[in-house]
């Protein structure tokens, strides 16, 4: 649990600057890992997969290669919305693994020292899976939630999707 | 423990791989050899190999094996000779040897070369050369009894019966690892310790050789198949060129004068038709023969046919039709079972077979053939064939069916019983067979590869098991099919028949629908249900039914509409999704779109769970 609070490598330089992807979700700012996200790219046509989880959209078709994806709305129990010109899919590597994850829209690359990250206030309304958030970062104008998406699936819920 | 000093990696590479593939050929001509004792030509190819190994090993150092090799080569010559005629006592211990080779050999591949137990083996190889070497002929017909008379003689200790097989035992473990290994072989020698193991066991070892020995992660290419492979990627290059010419007549508004429409279709049927040259082309350098697999068979029905006391007289047919490299991996387990079984339960004694007016020596056929996109392997005793009423009262008597289930089964249905775990006619489980676990494994196994089994058999003439698999597992023909606007391929390996049909004439049995299809009762899964697809239209009376088979069973998928046949891809939906019922896997469309595959063996199950019991 410790290194959850330090999403990018390097776990005692809290001086270090990290890059982070912010993307919004139901009126939120959240950010990831920069180093995880390997693309960002529209919405194709998704092809459902029977018999998974209900957050899980479907499987796409990305040059040659088959990607899982997750509706991050669903996922975090969020009302779920239309989809739109701003929708994106950021496709992530998860552990060696592409999944992609559907967000109302992504916006830019950010530069943080990692001194700014604050643990994560101890009740969260809300859906948001505990888990997975490894702080909250808190600017002059903005509240970023950071998140650590390979923490996403719960212990069970792995083993759902591969133990079935 | 002397480590491989070996100066020159790529010449232990190359004495490695001859090594190999001299070895795998060796069993079987030794085993072609005790049928054919006369054959000249066969004992100076045996002879042969032996010394090729002993020479190349005595040039790397390999002293052990040297050791080894150079007694056999000994023995053999005087069988070349005709100083010694070729009995089975003979043939077990130069077995034996090649056994210790292959053992010795499979160390230096693992890079850990072991002090190994050869002395007894050697021993044994010693009164060959003797000059009155004729009177261990004279006890050879039991074989053994030679061995021990022999190892008095030696060195070894009186009360050292087992070692018959310090290969044997070592072996099956050093494929697990090599630290474990040296423990049980200088146990071997205490006299004390040896006491509790089994007592002589004839070469068994073979089922597991082959495989320890064979390396998959190299694969040897015909140099002309790698030509013609070259050629063909030249024509690909050739078109591309093509295409990129006739972008750029495209972008510069050429294309109306140049009639682009008509170059266009040409220039998509050539790179349709040079893809698919070079799709077939790389499919045939992964494709070896089944020959790899069936070669190590003689030796298996040669030692079971003697633990038995029954005589077999094995016929390989097609050894040389070639199949897909991961097929082959697959498939050597079933056919062991298979065989094991067509020998145990299949063939009669010598006595029995007499009585009920057959010839003395059973026959069994291991057939291998192509037919379209599959490969079909036979197994086919004489024997006595499935007693279907002793199959059925066993399931009776295990609670697996009830009385009144069996009278209206099917032969069929019964013979299906045979591959449920654990069932087994036999009353006590022997080490050969009667754990029930064979035919599970068969079923496995073949339902892993996409393949069907069928059972014929005829009661007091023999039976027939035979296997249809795909030849490859990367890409597939399918078949496509809607299902209220969403696209599923099934494979068309396991697709049977496709009809149209009424849905007024499906039946309802204990809730679940079936269809009567000529002389059979079609148990039907609605791929709508299944994958909870939205209804989209209306509903039509008639709909598709796609019968497919998975290994034994056959059942029927309730679809909306065909789409047509497809050659796809198989891809993977990665860890994530890797485990959904009924979902094989994923394949990309003409037109970029995801498809499903259907995974039949996994809808059977899944039916199974909800019609079952």
């Amino acid at each position: 649990m410790n290194n959850a609070l330090v999403p990018v490598k390097g776990g005692d330089a809290h001086g270090e600057l990290i890059q982070l992807v912010s993307f919004s979700l139901d009126q939120e700012e959240y950010g990831v890992d920069v180093l995880k996200v390997r693309e960002i790219i529209r919405m194709p046509i998704v092809t459902r997969v029977p018999n998974t989880p209900y957050y899980v959209e479907g499987v796409i078709n990305l040059r040659g290669k088959v990607v899982p994806i997750i509706c991050m709305r669903k996922k975090f129990g969020l009302t779920e919305a239309e989809n739109d010109k701003q929708t994106r899919i950021m496709v992530m590597d998860m552990g060696g693994e592409l999944m992609g994850f559907i967000v109302d829209a992504v916006s830019e690359v950010i530069r943080i020292s990692g001194s700014e990250i604050q643990p994560s206030p101890a009740m969260v309304a809300g859906g948001v899976d505990q888990e997975c958030i490894a702080g909250v970062i808190n600017q002059a104008e903005r509240l970023l939630v950071l998140l650590n998406l390979e923490k996403m699936f719960s212990r069970d819920e792995k083993n759902f999707f591969t133990g079935m | 423990m002397p480590q491989i000093d070996c100066e020159d990696q790529e010449l232990l590479e190359g004495f490695l791989s001859e090594t190999t593939e001299l070895l795998e050929k060796l069993d079987d001509d030794l085993i072609s050899l005790e049928k054919a004792s006369g054959d000249t030509d066969l004992m100076n190819r045996i002879f042969r190999s032996i010394h090729t190994i002993k020479g190349a090993s005595s040039f790397l150092g390999f002293d052990l094996l040297v050791k080894v090799t150079h007694k056999t080569e000994d023995v053999l010559n005087r069988l070349r000779k005709g100083e010694l005629t070729v009995t089975s006592g003979i043939m077990d211990v130069i077995l034996e040897a090649t056994d210790l080779v292959k053992l010795l050999v499979s160390d230096i591949k693992a890079g850990d070369i072991q002090e190994r137990e050869t002395e007894s083996t050697i021993a044994k190889l010693l009164p060959l050369l003797l000059e009155s070497a004729g009177v261990t002929q004279q006890v050879s017909s039991a074989p053994s009894v030679v061995i021990q008379p022999v190892k008095t003689e030696n060195e070894m200790s009186p009360a050292a019966p087992p070692e018959p097989s310090p290969a044997p035992d070592a072996s099956g473990e050093s494929a697990a690892g090599p630290a474990p290994v040296a423990a049980p072989v200088p146990a071997a020698r205490p006299a004390a310790d040896v006491a509790v193991k089994k007592a002589p066991v004839p070469p068994k070892p073979a089922e597991s050789k082959g495989d320890d020995l064979s390396d998959s992660s190299t694969v040897r290419v015909d140099v002309k198949r790698l030509d013609d492979l070259m050629n063909q990627v030249g024509e690909l290059v050739l078109e591309r060129n093509r295409m990129i010419q006739l972008n750029q007549d495209l972008q510069q508004g050429e294309a109306e004068r140049l009639n682009f429409n008509e170059e266009f279709g040409k220039l998509t049927k050539r790179m349709s038709f040079v893809t698919s040259e070079l799709q077939m082309q790389v499919l045939k350098m992964r494709m070896i023969p089944v020959e790899k697999v069936f070669k190590k068979f003689p030796r298996i029905v040669r030692s079971l046919s003697r633990d038995l006391g029954k005589e077999v007289d094995l016929q390989i047919i097609g050894e040389e039709t070639e199949l897909d490299r991961s097929v082959v991996d697959e498939i050597g387990d079933p056919l062991i079972h298979l065989i094991r079984n067509a020998m145990d339960h299949g063939l009669e004694t010598p006595d029995v077979r007499l009585a009920a007016g057959k010839p003395r020596c059973g026959t069994l056929i291991l057939a291998a053939v192509h037919e379209g996109n599959q490969i079909i392997i036979s197994i086919k005793d004489d024997g006595n064939g499935i007693d279907s009423d002793r199959v059925g009262r066993k399931a009776i008597e295990k609670g697996l069916i009830s009385e009144e289930q069996f009278t209206a089964m099917s032969q069929r249905e019964v013979f299906d019983l045979l591959f449920l775990p654990g069932f087994s006619t036999k009353d006590k489980a022997t080490d050969l067979s009667g754990r029930g676990v064979g035919m599970d494994v068969v079923k496995t196994n073949i339902k892993k590869l996409n393949g069907l089994i069928e059972i014929k058999s005829t009661k007091g003439l023999g039976s027939e098991f035979i296997l249809r698999l795909p030849l490859t597992l990367a890409i597939i023909q399918s078949l496509l099919v809607e299902v209220e606007g969403e696209v599923y391929s099934i494979p068309l390996s396991s697709v049977l028949e496709t009809i149209r049909v009424d849905q007024r004439k499906f039946h309802l049995i204990g809730g679940q629908e079936v269809l009567k299809l000529r002389d059979m009762v079609l148990p039907l899964i609605r791929l709508q249900k299944v994958f909870n697809v939205q209804q989209r239209s209306d509903v039509s009376d008639f709909c598709y039914v796609v019968v497919v088979g998975a290994a034994e069973k056959r059942m029927g998928l309730v679809v909306t509409r065909l789409v047509g046949q497809q050659e796809v891809a198989i891809k993977s939906l990665g860890n994530y999704l890797a485990n959904i019922p009924g979902i094989a896997g994923s394949t990309i469309l003409g037109d970029g779109r995801v498809a499903l595959i259907i995974d039949p063996v996994g809808m059977t199950e899944g039916c199974e769970g909800a019609v079952g019991r």
